[in-house]
């Protein structure tokens, strides 16, 4: 690949023979397809014909078995036992890392086959003021969920990142006498179901202060889930800033705080746009705490204070339970959109985090020319 | 013996009584007096008495663990930073206690500074803005042209202007282990410090960088007292004026043995324990 490049441009290419370190030898393929064949055989030989069950998962869980079986002794006649633990050791990662992937995959297909075909751009334009029980799938769009959904999150970010980023200075750089019944709390908080959220913000919130179901409900319950996320992550990613970076600091006569917030919290910015999209990650997709607070809404409410708003994943648990299939396809379509925000908005994330303390993004570098330090 | 309260006398409020950038300063002497210091309830350090003069560079020697860091953290308030830790006796910057007199601890670490064993460059500044994070810590402003004239003079300083003159906007870190320890000598230059704590500054370093490094002592001891822990006893016997012999016995605290004019130390020793220990006979 890399001399067929370099050719081109009439580099020199190096002759030297590379060793390759970690080959596979035939004889191992000769193995691994052998043993998964004789597995198939086997399984099919036990499973179809002696028991008296069939179906697909109990045949492929068999197979798994007599394939690990076969091919360990296999191994072990080949090259010994501690390879053959090696080999055994391989496979179950492996399989561990398919089993994680794998259904994530599945859900993606999924949902991108359910909702493309009434993904319009009139999805990103319009409401449903206009939909009838008749009307097709690609007819209206969800534009007032979207804007609600972004509007929710992005209230509930405001509330969240800032208190989160200071409890975690205060749990890892300050330390004071309140850490521990702290750190209690946002552990606690952080078990807290995300109805429970919402029941705590619905009877606070609406039924005690009487306050309107309204976005700003929703930014609330989102907000009850979002701090603890938010917190522990940054807490965790503070304490991964050598402690010599602070000595130094604090060494050249700066404050604590000048210490913290010129030297700790850049040091970890891009940890700190992590956990800042885990937070967003917990609660972009949740319903249960915004059922009871926002209360929801076919038309385009854009003011978040005041009046009943939508929100995609709420918007995906009602219309998905309807009869007509006009609107289960529009169910699937917020669905896939939800997927797509939630992407959009980690690619944003990462291009504002950067790349770790060591990497200087092109803005700085901007800034810098600006001051004459570059 | 009063065990010092390092909360109570912990002030912040900024001092206006040194100029930064002012390149009138003068080298500040040093006074250890009867300093003790414990980790918890561990004694580590007893009856240290220590002169270190203006412009003089003093060698702090002595085998592993006998306390020779904690010493040299002691004289510019790092030591309090470990939560366990306590101290005792006083140490003065030309006559004034910086533990119970009115210097604030920023200042205190601001003209006493300290340059550490490992590099430990800010890896979210550039290498220009290493030099210069000193003044940023301590909210100072400058122009242009101060900022420009300060990273040059900091960095020839240090020995490392001809290296990364081009280089003034790669990452602290992207440099060589050597030439990130001379960042950090040049950001410790660049707040004008009357002292300089130097805890093992070349025990990562190639035999270069080595002597860069101490020509680099050589060159600003003249305006700057240099205290320096080294475990090379040629590094002590090139660098230093003055030299102080530290041992800790067996579940002791550490206390100097012997201290006194370099070459004395190195020729003519007192003790039998310095002759041994300079002789490479242990440790
Ligand atoms: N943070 C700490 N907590 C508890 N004990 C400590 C701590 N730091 C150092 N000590 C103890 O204090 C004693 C002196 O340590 P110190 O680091 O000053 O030795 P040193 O002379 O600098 O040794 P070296 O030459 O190996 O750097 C040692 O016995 C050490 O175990
Ligand atoms: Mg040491």
């Amino acid at each position: 690949m890399t001399t067929t490049l370099n050719t081109t441009k009439e580099t020199k290419i190096d002759t030297e023979e590379r060793i390759k370190i970690r080959e596979i030898e035939m004889v191992d393929v000769i193995v691994m397809v052998g043993s998964a064949l004789s597995a198939f055989a086997l399984s099919y030989f036990f499973f179809q014909i002696l028991l008296p069950v069939s179906g697909a998962l109990g045949f492929l869980v068999c197979w798994y078995v007599f394939f690990n079986i076969i091919s360990t002794v296999a191994v072990w006649e080949l090259r010994g036992a501690i390879k053959a633990k090696d080999h055994l050791a391989r496979v179950f990662i492996w399989t561990g890392g398919l089993a994680a992937v794998v259904p994530l995959i599945l859900v993606l297909v999924y949902v991108i086959g359910k909702g493309y075909h009434s993904l319009r751009p009139q999805f990103f334009t319009q409401d449903q003021k206009f939909v009838g029980a008749l009307s097709e799938s690609t007819e209206g769009g969800g534009a007032h969920a979207i804007v609600g959904t972004l509007e929710q999150v992005g209230i509930a970010s405001l509330i969240s990142v800032p208190l989160g980023i200071t409890t975690a200075v205060y749990l890892n750089e300050v330390k004071g006498r309140l850490t521990k019944p702290l750190r209690m709390i946002i552990d606690a908080m952080s078990a807290v179901p995300s109805i429970v959220a919402g029941l705590f913000i619905y009877a606070a919130w609406i039924l005690a202060l009487g306050n309107q179901q309204s976005g700003i409900a929703g930014s609330l319950a989102l907000a009850v889930l979002f701090l603890p996320t938010v917190t522990r992550t940054s807490e965790v990613v503070l304490r991964l800033v050598p402690g010599g970076l602070r000595e130094a600091s604090l060494a050249l006569g700066g404050t604590e705080w000048r210490t913290t917030s010129r030297v700790v919290l850049p040091t970890a910015k891009s940890g700190l746009v992590t956990a800042v999209i885990l937070g967003v990650a917990r609660v972009i997709g949740e319903t249960a705490p915004l059922i009871l607070t926002v209360g929801g809404a076919f038309v385009m409410n854009a003011n978040p204070f005041s009046g009943k708003q939508d929100a995609l994943p709420y918007f995906v648990f009602r219309l998905i339970r309807f009869p007509q299939e006009a609107q289960v396809a529009r169910a699937w379509t917020g669905a896939l959109v939800l997927v797509i925000l939630v992407l959009v908005l980690f690619v944003i994330a990462r291009a504002i985090g950067g790349r770790g303390p060591d990497h200087i993004s092109r803005l700085k570098k901007r800034r810098l020319k600006r001051k004459g330090l570059a | 013996m009063t065990s010092i309260d390092i909360t109570s006398t912990d002030t912040t409020r900024m001092s206006s009584d040194i100029s930064l950038l002012d390149p009138g300063h003068q080298a500040a002497g040093l006074t250890a007096n009867n300093v003790a210091c414990w980790f918890g309830t561990k004694k580590v350090l007893e009856g240290v008495n220590l002169d270190m003069a203006p412009g003089q560079v003093t060698a702090l020697i002595g085998p592993s663990g006998c306390g020779k860091s904690t010493f040299l953290r002691t004289l510019n308030r790092m030591h309090e930073l470990v939560p366990s830790a306590t101290l005792a006796g006083e140490i003065l910057i030309d006559g004034v206690d910086i533990y119970r007199g009115a210097i604030p601890v920023t200042d205190v670490r601001r003209r006493i500074g300290m340059v550490f064993q490992k590099p430990n460059p800010f890896p979210a500044m550039t290498v220009a803005e290493n030099v210069l994070a000193g003044l940023k810590l301590s909210g100072l402003k400058t122009t242009r042209s101060e900022r420009d004239e300060l990273i040059e003079s900091c960095l020839s300083k240090a020995g490392l202007w001809n290296e990364v003159k081009n280089r003034l906007g790669d990452p602290g870190r992207a440099l060589s282990g050597g030439q990130q320890q001379r960042l950090c000598i040049a950001r410790s230059l660049a707040v004008s410090p009357q002292v300089l704590l130097m805890d093992e500054p070349c025990s990562a370093l190639d035999p270069t960088s080595t002597r860069r490094i101490e020509q680099t002592i050589s060159e600003i001891s003249e305006t700057i007292t240099v205290v320096i822990v080294t475990h090379n006893m040629q590094q002590a016997q090139r660098v230093s004026h003055r030299c102080a012999f530290f041992l800790a016995a067996e579940n002791e605290p550490g206390r100097i043995v012997e201290e006194g004019p370099t070459k004395d130390i190195f020729t003519n020793p007192r003790d039998s324990r310095t002759n041994d220990y300079v002789n490479g006979r242990f440790g």
